[in-house]
């Protein structure tokens, strides 16, 4: 019986929030009902967690119902880790039938070859996305359990959401591993970064709010019924160009919620312009990083203009993050035929 | 008449007999009329009664434009409307077709720079999802954003029809949008409605063509594990072009013939309905 196993359970039930902790172990299926009743849920959170690790020691628990808990408490609260979004490319076209066992299989052998001290665990869930939590180790050491990488794939699509273990040197041997599984060719990071897994999907498999203009009934949302000012002595001076604030707004972000992102960070590599005669800084490029964060960027962008704090039709710079999918860019100088600054793909 | 001497030898009752059938006919004749007359009146009544209402109408609107007339205090010609009334009244009955034209499953809107069109699944007469496609047309007509699955090969049925074929484009969009709906729905029906026959996890993938799950069927009270796997070969349908359905090896023959009729009937049969057959057989 390894002790540290019983000790990762317990540090495990510890990160879960108390009224949760009963449908988490219930949802893991590794103590018996009959053991679960034996836990008294309204103690202390200690308490709980010693009495989970003493049935968990009764029941001989290995490392895989280890790491199965905590990919439960992973897929339960995604929004505790940073996910950065990758694309997967294959030179010839075509969708193949994707089998999961064969995925598994691959991603194994692959890593294992190459690492022979690594936790690989697979969850499945139905929403056809498998989950792979990864313990790395080194030739010489055991692997960590508490620095894992988790990978969150949904078949025969191009996308791979990962969050990268804090060792990051196993980052190439992970993305390795994915492209030989999933029979790509090539794996890039897209620059597109949030806490919020669910939001990334969103953007990358396009079921975010797009306003897409049709003459079909769309499902009636309800709006917040702007209160039209009540004291009909009071007259809307402004209301046309209210109207047409909203139009835009409308627009750019469409009738839904927006999808939540964290950050949007913009690095600029401009040349400073300035009068000949001043001689400032000519050749030199003007480096400059720009960084937007708010809990919930492109609801804050959208709400800028409606507010009265910029003016309609945003930059396109800011607006374009989810139909460019990522919010790190790069603007560069645009080549010779036009002085404007673009953005680079 | 002429006939009654000539049969008058041969007997009195074939006489009889034909002015019997005679007063009959004329009996018929009369009730008909009679009948008619009834219908005549009953619909003179109707008219009375829809001219009266008529006249009531009528009457009604009357008050009305008066009122309307005593409320703006200019006087208008009655009942003429105005060109702008009629054409806004033509607008909004063709925005209302246009409305409509969603439930043929392919319906589009002219935007500023090309065209949007949405793309509405059905199965069973239910509508499913509804998927968008904005083009640019000029210079030449590009997808410029779209709601469509990553998995749906969109680039490739693209690179093949939207220049040249649109039609054929949005057609065979279509037909794989659909598929892959009805693919899903089928999956998802038999989870919601026979989870308790399924033992273990139904796997299947995002494009719904790979299904693979364990189901019992019991049989002279004991039951039998079967394992099958479907594969939907042909994205464009949503009926498996392969079936495999297998039961344990020490079963008895007649499970396994089981498992081989199951295996006919899913590659026919809707997922959800074959196993509805199941439940009543």
């Amino acid at each position: 019986m390894d002790e540290t196993v019983v000790e990762y359970i317990r540090r495990t039930v510890l990160k879960i929030p108390r009224d949760k902790i009963k449908a988490v172990l219930q949802e893991w299926d590794f103590l018996s009902e009959k053991q679960l009743q034996t836990i008294k849920f309204n103690q202390i959170k200690d308490n709980i967690s010693y009495d989970v690790a003493q049935l968990c020691e009764e029941n001989s628990a290995d490392i895989k119902q280890a790491a199965i808990l905590d990919i439960i408490y992973n897929y339960t609260y995604p929004n505790k880790r940073l996910w950065s979004v990758y694309q997967m490319r294959k030179t010839g076209g075509g969708t193949e039938t994707f089998d999961l066992q064969v995925l598994k299989k691959k991603f194994k052998r692959q890593l294992r070859s190459v690492l022979k001290n690594v936790t690989i665990n697979f969850r499945e869930y139905e929403d056809s996305a498998i989950w792979i939590r990864i313990a790395w180790g080194t030739p010489y050491t055991k692997p960590n359990q508490y620095k894992t990488s988790y990978v969150v794939y949904h078949s025969q699509t191009p996308y791979v959401f990962i969050s990268p273990s804090v060792l990051k040197s196993n980052l190439p041997l992970l993305c390795q591993a994915l492209v030989v599984a999933s029979n790509y060719h090539d794996i890039c990071a897209m620059e597109l970064r949030s806490h919020s897994l669910n939001s990334l999907k969103d953007i990358v498999f396009k079921t975010y709010s797009q306003n897409f203009q049709t003459y079909c009934p769309k499902p009636i949302q309800e709006r917040n019924v702007a209160p039209e000012s009540e004291d009909l002595r009071i007259i809307q001076e402004n209301r046309s160009e209210k109207e047409r604030i909203k139009r835009l707004n409308r627009e750019v972000f469409g009738d839904g919620p927006q999808p939540q992102l964290e950050f949007a960070q913009y690095k600029l590599e401009t040349m400073f312009k300035s009068n000949p005669k001043m001689d400032v800084l000519d050749k030199e490029p003007f480096r400059c990083l720009v960084k937007f964060s708010s809990p919930h960027l492109l609801e804050s962008l959208k709400s800028l203009a409606p507010a009265g704090m910029a003016d309609a039709a945003l930059s396109p710079l800011l607006t374009c993050i989810p139909h460019k999918a990522r919010n790190y860019f790069k603007i560069k100088e645009k080549k010779a035929f036009s002085p404007e600054s673009f953005v680079t793909r | 008449m002429e006939g009654g001497k000539a049969c008058a030898p041969s007997g009195v009752f074939a006489h009889l007999e034909m002015l019997e059938m005679q007063s009959h006919e004329a009996a018929v004749k009369q009730e008909e009329m009679e009948q008619q007359e009834e219908k005549l009146a009953r619909l003179k009544a109707t008219v009375q009664e829809l001219r009266l209402q008529r006249d009531d109408l009528q009457a009604k609107v009357d008050l009305q434009q008066k009122g309307q007339l005593g409320k703006e205090g200019v006087v208008l010609p009655p009942a003429q409307p105005s060109a702008r009334a009629v054409l806004e009244w033509k607008i909004k009955s063709l925005k209302a077709m246009l409305r409509l034209f969603y439930l043929t499953g392919i319906s589009g809107k002219l935007t500023k720079k090309g065209v949007c069109f949405c793309i509405s699944t059905a199965y069973e007469g239910t509508y499913l999802d509804s998927y968008y496609l904005d083009l640019l047309t000029e210079p030449e007509v590009q997808i410029y954003r779209h709601s469509v699955p990553i998995f749906i090969p969109l680039e490739e049925i693209a690179k093949k029809y939207l220049q040249t074929d649109i039609r054929r484009f949005l057609s065979v969009l279509s037909d794989h949008l659909n598929a892959y709906v009805q693919r899903r729905y089928q999956a998802d029906q038999l989870q919601k409605h026979f989870s308790d026959q399924i033992e273990g996890k139904l796997q299947r993938n995002s494009l719904c063509d790979l299904l693979v799950f364990n189901y019992n069927v019991s049989r002279k009270s004991k039951t039998f594990l079967f394992k099958v796997r479907l594969l939907y070969g042909d994205l464009c349908c949503s009926l498996p072009t392969e079936a495999v359905v297998s039961c344990a090896s020490d079963a008895p023959a007649s499970v396994a013939e089981m498992a081989a009729a199951h295996s006919g009937l899913f590659r026919r049969v809707a997922l959800h309905k074959a196993f509805r057959s199941f439940g009543s057989a």
